[in-house]
């Protein structure tokens, strides 16, 4: 069994911080890390590595530095890596992204499965995967957190779903995309990550010409959708003092909370 | 060719263990006191024990640069887990690997990599610390092999360990010259263990006497060849000492963290009390203290890995970086002032786990004795 | 670089720093300078007045979209029960379709579930298209790709807007793809801009720390996914609507998946970093009790409890609940901060949340200070009449 898994490196939004003064994001100093959902679809992998002698791909697309991301991969125990960088890939929206990857997917040839996580934390778009699996014309389950059994021609899945879940048997080859379980991915293994910066490591770095597109085709110049603006969300506090009777007074905050809508009006 | 830097790899790699699974629980395990067995075996899944070990041989064939990068990112979350996991590296398994059968490492040292066998290092006596020469635990030749008759006290990780690599005296009257370790299994009849020591510090670390009545060991079990004890341990001493630099490294960058934290939530007279010159003042210190240590554990750390004599440089990292710890985890309680005096916060911990430090790798009045020497004096 | 700035040129007007969306261009020795976050987009080039700012990339025509009208909505249903989102998004597309001069269409597949067609008409659709077929009986991503991807291409929208639910963000982005259109996620507010007549898509990107204003200008239909609860749902009295029935083609053995069994699961409470509003209290509970009343109101809210660290010391809640230093660290939506005063150990662990209402007895508590909006009273006075208030307000839409 062939799979492939995707990854992107992000900066941790968890650690996020503002400048007091402009109310700008603070990007220098975040750290990078694998996303979180990526990590639990690499975990998944691997499990499936171990119970069913899988062969485990994992495909970043990202600038150098993003090679951390996969010698982490590497790590924990994939088989190999693929780095896809080119200063074209930058600026990419999902649309142009999803083509690249795909382009990358064509490049590699064989493959039985792939994993991505939901979404990023840096876009939450959740969009890549299924756009993906649109591109190689695969049957897709998203916000999957268990592979309960997978067979030669297929594999029955848990997919989360607002208030509960469904379980979907889908055929091979397949794109599944991966939510956060219980189980705390594996860390990686020192000696793992060792072998990784090492020459020999079975890390390939690709770039346009490497999988087959042009500029005009991927990154900003291969996007539909372009971000006009950026602005910091308000924060103040307003601090208004509510006083009256309790029932106006209730009142008066219910309206608010409509107002806003943090309650169904 | 475009590769991951391994350095910062594995501090990355470290730092996110240490945030994610050791500082959440660190105050309940140090208040509980029991030997943290499940993050020691999160480590050797890991593969930490071997990170100084070739690959191929149970190793992950890293260094001593890295060695201490992982000491010091487990000493910033809990200073017991990262002293047990030290020995584990080093001084607990260093002689069975070198010197030890291969049937003794396919035993024990394969297993002490997987976290399934826990060794430790029995040096000190309770009338012999810094003064080996002075050690009278015996070995003593026979037909078969060695008996060893002594009692070994401050033993690490003593009560959970499945061996010991003891210094004994094969002969009082070479006294140096007649010092080696041996390999003593811990079920071998004559081994019997003291109760856990109530300690002050470092409390998940289990700390013990261990005596030694009549262990008969075979000829194979002496870890160092004759007349090679004491140069066998000087070729370890400057690791120890740099490792136990980084120890303290990393408890000023929990204390340090700690107090930045706080100097900024913490408001007194309508600001928070980071915009007073005299907190400033402490955290400048242990900030300029931190850099120090840093460049001097490294230092050492690189020239033992290029194969430099570095003694010096060693016992000196350890010397300031220790004393910069004490002096950290002092400001911090200050900082944290009623707060640094409840034990719901991790001030008062930094503040006990500094005095494990002053003694562990020599203590700084030899420590400071050796500088002189070496300077001249 | 595809962009560049002439040094010679520059002014140091700034106005460029201003423009980057991307935060790329900064200030060295009082001349603009492009640093590596440049994604050559170009918003710096209009803004330049000396024209310092120069580019070899090829400005892009924008096709002629005429062709494409009106405002579609993709009307999400399980098992028979419309997801309020998608009135949601009817009331919105009304307000887009107005500034366009355009009509608003919902899109209904599934099983019989042509009575909700009733319902969308009556939340303002004019037309609606409705598939049904045995296969659609479950969500199934090809099935119903595939009927949204044709009606499109036949019908070309200018304008189709789904839900972010499991379902909408798991069909949007392969519909999408398929007819080759952009896509924006996750939108909180949608806008049409009165220049160019096309829809501004804002949405919360970099966990919630920015908002971004996207535009989709070089495909159609401009496609976004909203969030559900952001957008106000208003009926539209005695609305006429018609009903179009699609007959959908479809071969069940390319649809790739099949619902094995759906499964229901009771919230068990919990996840406070997940949760959207949270109601946490302290020692003004009192005892275990106590926070009975603060789970009514939960409940009422669809929101998790919390406690300060004393509540979890008492007993009062599991520790796993607890909010603060020594606890966790939650950003939701609301935060209901009842008979609790606020130290310090624990604002550090909810100051991050969009909206604070404070309700304590006493008026010095610290609290107030970061509340939005503070009641002072005895909470097991308020809390009840709001758990009442907040229940009759729901009663009136729980009904979708």
């Amino acid at each position: 069994m062939q799979i492939i898994v995707f990854i992107k490196q992000v900066p941790d939004t968890t650690e996020v911080k503002l400048d007091p003064k402009t109310g700008n994001l603070i990007r220098e100093g975040l750290a990078s890390i694998i996303n979180p959902d990526d990590r639990h679809a690499l975990e998944a992998a691997l499990e499936l590595q171990a119970a069913h002698a899988a062969r485990v791909t994992v495909i970043s697309m990202g600038p150098p530095q993003a090679i951390d991301a996969l010698s982490e991969a590497m790590g924990m125990g994939a088989d190999r890596a693929i780095l896809l960088t080119d200063p074209a890939f930058s600026g990419a929206d999902t649309w142009a992204t999803s083509y690249t990857l795909g382009k990358a997917v064509e490049t590699v040839g064989e493959f039985d499965l792939i994993l991505c996580g939901r979404q990023a934390i840096d876009g939450d778009t959740a969009q890549v995967g299924p756009q993906l699996a649109d591109y190689l014309d695969l049957p897709q389950v998203s916000y999957v957190y268990a592979i309960e059994s997978v067979a030669a021609e297929q594999l029955v899945v848990k997919r989360r779903l607002e208030d509960g879940y469904e379980r979907v048997e889908c055929r091979l080859p397949a794109l599944l995309t991966v939510i956060g379980r219980m189980k705390t991915p594996r860390y990686p293994r020192m000696g793992g990550l060792l072998k990784a910066c090492r020459a020999k490591a079975l890390i390939k770095v690709w770039n346009a010409a490497d999988i087959g597109v042009t500029t005009a085709e991927v990154g900003l110049e291969g996007s539909l959708t372009h971000v006009i603006k950026t602005f910091a969300p308000k924060f103040e506090r307003r601090g208004e003092m509510l006083s009256g009777e309790t029932a106006d007074v209730v009142q008066t905050l219910v309206d608010q909370l409509k107002e806003n809508r943090l309650i169904a009006p | 060719m475009l590769r991951s830097d391994p350095e910062r790899l594995i501090r990355e790699t470290m730092a996110r263990f240490v945030d994610q699974e050791v500082i959440p629980i660190a105050e309940e395990l140090d208040s509980k006191g029991e030997f943290p067995q499940a993050l020691f075996q999160q480590l050797a899944e890991m593969g930490v024990f071997g990170i100084r070990y070739p690959r191929g041989q149970g190793g992950a064939g890293g260094n001593t640069t890295l060695y201490c990068i992982i000491c010091e990112e487990l000493a910033r979350g809990l200073m017991s887990l990262a002293s047990i996991t030290a020995m584990q590296c080093l001084m607990g398994t260093n002689f069975l690997f070198h010197y030890g059968s291969d049937q003794m490492r396919a035993d024990y040292f394969l297993p002490a990599m997987r976290g399934e066998k826990i060794g430790c290092f029995c040096m000190t006596e309770p009338e012999a610390g810094s003064d080996l020469g002075a050690i009278t635990t015996r070995a003593t030749a026979v037909d078969d092999g060695y008996l060893i008759n002594g009692m070994k006290t401050w033993v690490t990780d003593g009560p959970e360990a499945s061996f010991y690599t003891v210094l004994c005296q094969t002969d009082p009257a070479k006294r140096l010259r007649g010092i080696g370790y041996f390999f003593v299994p811990r079920d071998l009849p004559g081994v019997s263990l003291s109760p856990r020591f109530e300690c002050l510090g470092t409390r998940t670390t289990p700390i013990c006497e261990v005596a030694f009545k009549d262990v008969l060991i075979p000829n194979e079990y002496r870890v160092t060849p004759e007349g090679r004890g004491l140069s066998c341990f000087l070729a370890i001493l400057a690791e120890i000492r740099t490792m136990t630099a980084a120890l303290g490294l990393g408890l000023q960058r929990g204390a340090m963290d700690a107090s930045m934290q706080y100097t900024k939530e913490r408001q007194a007279f309508g600001k928070p009390i980071s915009k007073y010159q005299l907190i400033q003042s402490k955290i400048a210190r242990m900030a300029t203290n931190l850099e120090a240590s840093r460049l001097m554990v490294y230092n050492a750390a690189a020239m033992i890995d290029r194969g430099e004599e570095c003694m010096k440089q060693a016992t000196m990292a350890k010397y300031f970086a220790s004393e910069a710890a004490c002096s950290a985890a002092d400001e911090c309680t200050r900082i944290f002032a009623g707060y640094g005096y409840s034990m719901e916060y991790p001030a008062q911990r930094y503040f006990r786990d500094t005095r494990f430090l002053l003694s562990g790798g020599g203590t700084h009045e030899v420590l400071q004795t050796n500088i002189a020497r070496w300077e001249g004096l | 670089m595809p962009v560049w700035v002439e040094i010679d040129l520059c002014d140091g007007c700034q106005r460029c720093l201003r423009k980057c969306p991307y935060e790329a261009l900064s200030l060295v020795d009082g001349k603009a300078t492009i640093g590596e976050r440049c994604t050559a987009c170009g918003a710096c080039l209009d803004v330049c007045r000396p024209g310092a700012i120069c580019t070899d990339v090829k400005p892009r025509t924008i096709p002629d979209f005429s062709d494409h009208q009106g405002v579609w909505v993709f009307a999400e249903q399980r098992a028979g029960i419309l997801n309020r989102v998608s009135v949601e998004l009817i009331s919105k597309a009304r307000g887009l379709a107005q500034d366009r001069g355009q009509t608003v269409t919902a899109v209904l597949i599934g099983n019989q579930v042509a009575p909700l067609a009733d319902t969308l008409i009556d939340f303002g659709a004019d037309q609606v298209y409705l598939a049904e077929d045995q296969l659609l009986a479950d969500y199934r991503t090809r099935a119903y790709a595939r009927i949204l991807a044709q009606l499109i291409q036949t019908h070309k929208p200018e304008i189709l807007l789904m839900g972010a639910t499991p379902i909408g963000r798991d069909l949007a982005p392969r519909v999408s793809r398929r007819v080759g259109c952009g896509l924006t996620a996750d939108c909180t507010d949608l806008k049409i801009d009165p220049d160019e007549g096309i829809l501004w898509q804002t949405r919360p990107a970099f966990g919630g720390n920015i908002m971004a204003t996207i535009a989709n200008r070089y495909s159609r239909p401009q496609m976004a996914t909203v969030r559900p609860g952001v957008m106000e749902a208003v009926p539209v009295p005695g609305h006429q609507g018609t009903v179009m029935v699609h007959q959908p083609a479809l071969d069940a053995a390319n649809i790739g998946t099949r619902i094995l069994d759906t499964v229901k699961v009771a919230r068990t409470g919990g996840d406070l970093a997940a949760a959207r509003i949270i109601v946490a209290g302290g020692r003004g509970l009192n005892d275990a009790a106590g926070f009975e009343t603060l789970r009514e109101l939960a409940t009422v809210l669809g929101a998790e409890v919390a406690g300060t660290r004393v509540a979890v010391e008492e007993g009062w809640i599991p520790a796993t609940q607890q909010v603060g230093q020594t606890g966790l660290t939650v950003r939701p939506e609301l935060y209901i901060a009842c008979g609790l005063s606020g130290a310090i150990q624990h604002r550090a662990g909810m100051l991050d949340s969009k909206f604070i209402v404070a309700i304590n007895k006493d008026p010095l508590a610290p609290i107030f200070k970061v509340a939005d909006w503070g009641i002072v009273g005895d909470l097991f006075t308020v809390v009840p009449e709001l758990t009442r208030q907040i229940e009759a307000a729901c009663d009136i839409m729980c009904a979708q």
